[in-house]
């Protein structure tokens, strides 16, 4: 008799939630339309091949680089430059050649340009000179990071080829001198285009295949990988579905005080209902709306994003995790408001904070310092979270029984003094 | 003076309660230090590059040549795992705790001075940015080693020229020395790259962009909107409770109730960024004060700006909820959209056209002109403008939305 009040309740409270376009907005579309804003951010409009949009550097290049007769008018400076304006580069660099330093610099000062690269006088002399060296001025917005970045890697890269010749003929001078031989300045030379022909050829292999040397494996994991994008847009999404189902459940559990407030409760009591029967019924809807929305969310952003949820046992071990310490979770924050402006004030400030310490808005970064690591699975949330990273990375039901239990008995025991505290102050 | 009165009001409302005073002091401060050391790789690790394992199974000297060039490089460092954590390395890279694992395999050494050198097993998960970035310092470690091994073996046969081997294990030694003089030398390579940022700032740096240039001022903006939870409510609570209908019954004007919230929402707000604003600057390090005008200029467009936000907030939202959760969505949509939480650069073309059109990109752009780039008054004088011009819609809309009953 009991159980069929409780679910009277549930019913009633469900109906009015369903009925309120304002918290289906909240439920479903404001976690997909966060999830999808950032998914949006990283992907661009037209990254088809589910990767990531790198952004167009705009770059000026200076070369004040002189070519000697000395050397067959070669110069290494008009090597880069062409190297920089090449078509394979052009959906990463917008190059441009400046004409003076002067000019280069102002343009990344005024925001025109993102880099300035400054290519130095003596670039090639440095190259046939025993011994020589050179640097290269790469001058950037201090704002910027990925773009500096790729014309760092480039250009890194095509000096290496120079330092390697540098090298070749200085180990030699070395080696030689120590045996008490001499190497003359054109066995060094000569040494150090052997070593330049080698190194073109190395990186004409290296661009046009594999590394020979290295074989790469991804990390294990049961499910097929998707793709860079949507592996990004399953973390982002689960972290914005974990913060979602607890403000639903802690808006769902809020009824209670509002309830209160408009009097309805009080009027509820003068009917033969025992209040266990109110919480639970409360309980009852709450558990479905959080246990409906995690399903709606789940199955949306699967077909919107292409997340690969993970093996369906495990998605529903995680999923009625979340669910029941959310649910819990809900009633205890919620038996500490006194009105409704504070359920609202705490709804905000403590499901963010929690979020944040548990690691919902940091999901998408790659490797987190270990403090934060330990600092997130203090939180339910941070469980959570843990639980659903495995599942994305394709785990067994097995690999998250240990989150999953740790999940269940915090919702258990948050229920159980939330349930405690409005039994205390309902009688 | 009934304006005065009414932001008194709203402030002394908001603020007696201490628990609400605290969210607004200490959320706000604890964020800005989790972002701060997010943003800089911190949490108490001194060395912020990227942690990739090292499993060695190849008998050779005690500092292999290819351990000595992964420690050389500024993207990654190495941490040598001992046999039981070798066996965990998959799961620590799945679980994002090391980037990459690099495993030697027996006869990796010896295998260098043939034609096919035995490969090296990298584990990485490439599709994550710190993957890559492990990757692409891997590659160039492996390519710097195997330029080594070129060297060395050039070097034995310009001596083999002059002197000659006399057999083919003194050519190994004569190759084995060459090529640790190669991998030292590649440690300071002659040709080299120098970054220089373009910023005003004394003492141009060479250092690398500030995680805390990005936390601190974008937290300061996410908190500005966030804390219209709090500033919002009280003009809900004020017309739910029947006591704006009860205030016009007073003398007061309708324009003077508007202006008495604004006026307070406008000095909760502008005190919350002074006081993150000198939480940056002393905490942080995040130099403010070199152009303190133009600093206090950006905080007043954006607190005008959230001030018209927040009127219209009020004036939409039906119950206390409506204001939390339209508070929360602004936040997230401004914050996400204008380049606060993450810098726009890494973000889609389209995406990066929509965030310029946010009023949060330009109080982050504002922020940063004197905080990162170094500049001026001048400098901010768009960005306040753009700001200040957002906020009279938002405001006129929000007066126009007004309920008074």
């Amino acid at each position: 008799m009991n159980l069929r009040r409780s679910v009277d309740v549930a019913l009633k409270d469900l109906m009015r939630y369903t009925r309120s376009l304002f918290v289906l907005g909240m439920m479903f579309a404001a976690p997909l339309m966060i999830a999808g804003l950032i998914y949006f951010a990283f992907s661009g409009l037209g990254g088809g091949d589910g990767g990531f949009q790198l952004p167009v550097t705009r770059l000026q290049v200076v070369n004040l680089d002189q070519p000697s007769a000395q050397y067959g008018g070669f110069s290494a400076g008009q090597v880069l430059v062409e190297f920089l304006q090449t078509e394979q580069l052009a959906d990463l660099l917008e190059t441009t050649v400046a004409e003076d330093e002067a000019s280069a610099r102002a343009a990344v000062e005024g925001q025109e340009a993102d880099v300035a690269v400054i290519i130095p006088a003596a670039l090639s002399a440095s190259a046939f000179t025993a011994g020589g060296g050179a640097r290269i001025t790469l001058y950037q917005d201090p704002t910027l990071t990925i773009g500096p970045a790729i014309v760092k890697a480039l250009i890194a890269n095509f000096l290496d080829g120079f330092s390697g010749s540098q090298i070749t003929a200085g180990v030699t001078a070395e080696m030689l001198a120590e045996r008490g031989l001499q190497a003359d300045s054109n066995t060094t030379q000569a040494m150090a285009a052997q070593y330049a022909d080698w190194a073109q050829q190395m990186g004409q292999e290296r661009a046009s295949g594999p590394q020979p040397w290295l074989e790469v494996q991804a990390p294990p994991r049961s499910a097929a990988p998707t793709n860079q994008l949507a592996d990004l847009a399953g973390k982002i999404m689960a972290g914005q579905l974990i913060f979602f189902s607890f403000y639903t459940a802690a808006a769902s559990a809020q009824s209670i005080i509002t309830e209160e407030e408009q009097k309805t409760l009080a009027r509820l009591f003068t009917t033969p209902t025992p209040r266990t029967a109110i919480l639970a019924g409360k309980f009852i809807a709450t558990f479905v709306m959080v246990l409906g929305q995690a399903v709606v969310l789940a199955v949306a952003s699967a077909l919107l994003f292409r997340i690969r949820w993970g093996q369906p046992t495990t998605v529903a071990l995680v999923t009625l995790g979340l669910v029941a310490v959310s649910t819990g979770f809900g009633l205890f924050l919620m038996s500490f408001a006194k009105t409704s402006q504070q359920a609202g004030l705490m709804m905000g400030a403590v499901l963010t904070v929690l979020g944040m310490a548990g690691g919902l808005f940091s999901a998408g970064m790659d490797v987190m310092p270990r403090a934060f690591e330990t600092v997130a699975l203090l939180t339910p949330h941070g469980w959570v979270m843990r639980g659903w990273k495995l599942s994305l990375g394709g785990a067994g039901p097995g690999q998250v029984l240990l989150p999953v239990a740790v999940v269940l008995v915090m919702g258990i025991v948050f229920f159980a003094l939330g349930a405690l505290s409005f039994r205390r102050r309902l009688a | 003076m009934r304006i005065i009165d009414l932001a008194w009001k709203d402030l002394s409302q908001i603020l007696r309660d201490r628990k609400v005073a605290a969210l607004l002091v200490l959320m706000p401060i604890g964020f800005t230090i989790f972002f701060s050391m997010l943003f800089g790789g911190g949490g108490g690790e001194a060395d912020p590059r990227l942690p990739i394992g090292w499993v060695d199974h190849d008998v050779g000297s005690a500092q292999p040549p290819l351990l000595q060039l992964l420690e050389s490089s500024d993207a990654v460092r190495p941490v040598v795992l001992d046999d039981q954590e070798a066996q965990t390395a998959a799961e620590q890279v799945r679980d994002g705790k090391l980037a990459a694992v690099v495993t030697v395999p027996a006869g990796f050494a010896r295998s260098l001075w043939v034609e096919r050198p035995v490969t090296l097993q990298v584990i990485v998960d490439e599709n994550s940015a710190a993957g890559q970035t492990a990757r692409n310092a891997i590659d160039v470690a492996v390519a710097r080693l195997i330029g080594a091994v070129e060297s060395a073996r050039l070097s034995a046969e310009a001596f083999e020229a002059q002197a000659g081997f006399a057999d083919d294990a003194a050519r190994q030694a004569y190759q084995e020395e060459a090529l640790g003089l190669a991998v030292d030398a590649w440690q300071d390579p002659p040709f080299t790259l120098a970054v220089e940022q373009a910023t005003a700032a004394a003492g141009k740096g060479q250092e690398g962009f500030d995680g805390n240039a990005q936390a601190s001022p974008g937290l300061l903006v996410q908190f500005a909107i966030w804390s219209l939870i709090m500033s919002g409510s009280t003009v809900v609570v004020e017309r739910t409770s029947g006591a704006m209908q009860r205030l016009l019954t007073t003398p007061i004007q309708r324009w003077q109730i508007v202006a008495g919230h604004a006026l307070g929402i406008f000095l909760l707000t502008f005190a919350q960024e002074l006081l993150l604003l000198a939480f940056g600057q002393f905490a942080l390090g995040v130099d403010y004060l070199r152009q303190p005008l133009a600093v206090l200029l950006v905080a007043l467009g954006l607190a005008l700006w959230v001030v018209s936000l927040g009127m219209l907030i009020g004036a939409l939202a039906k119950t206390d909820n409506h204001v939390t959760v339209y508070s929360l969505l602004a936040m997230f949509l401004f914050t996400g959209l204008g380049g606060a939480w993450f810098p726009l650069e890494g973000t889609g073309a389209a995406f990066q056209a929509i965030g310029r059109l946010t009023p949060t990109y330009w109080a982050m752009r504002g922020f940063q002109n004197v905080i990162v780039r170094g500049l001026g008054l001048n400098s901010v004088l768009l960005p306040v403008g753009i700001l200040v011009a957002y906020a009279v819609p938002f405001f006129a809309l929000a007066v126009w939305r007004f309920r008074f009953e």
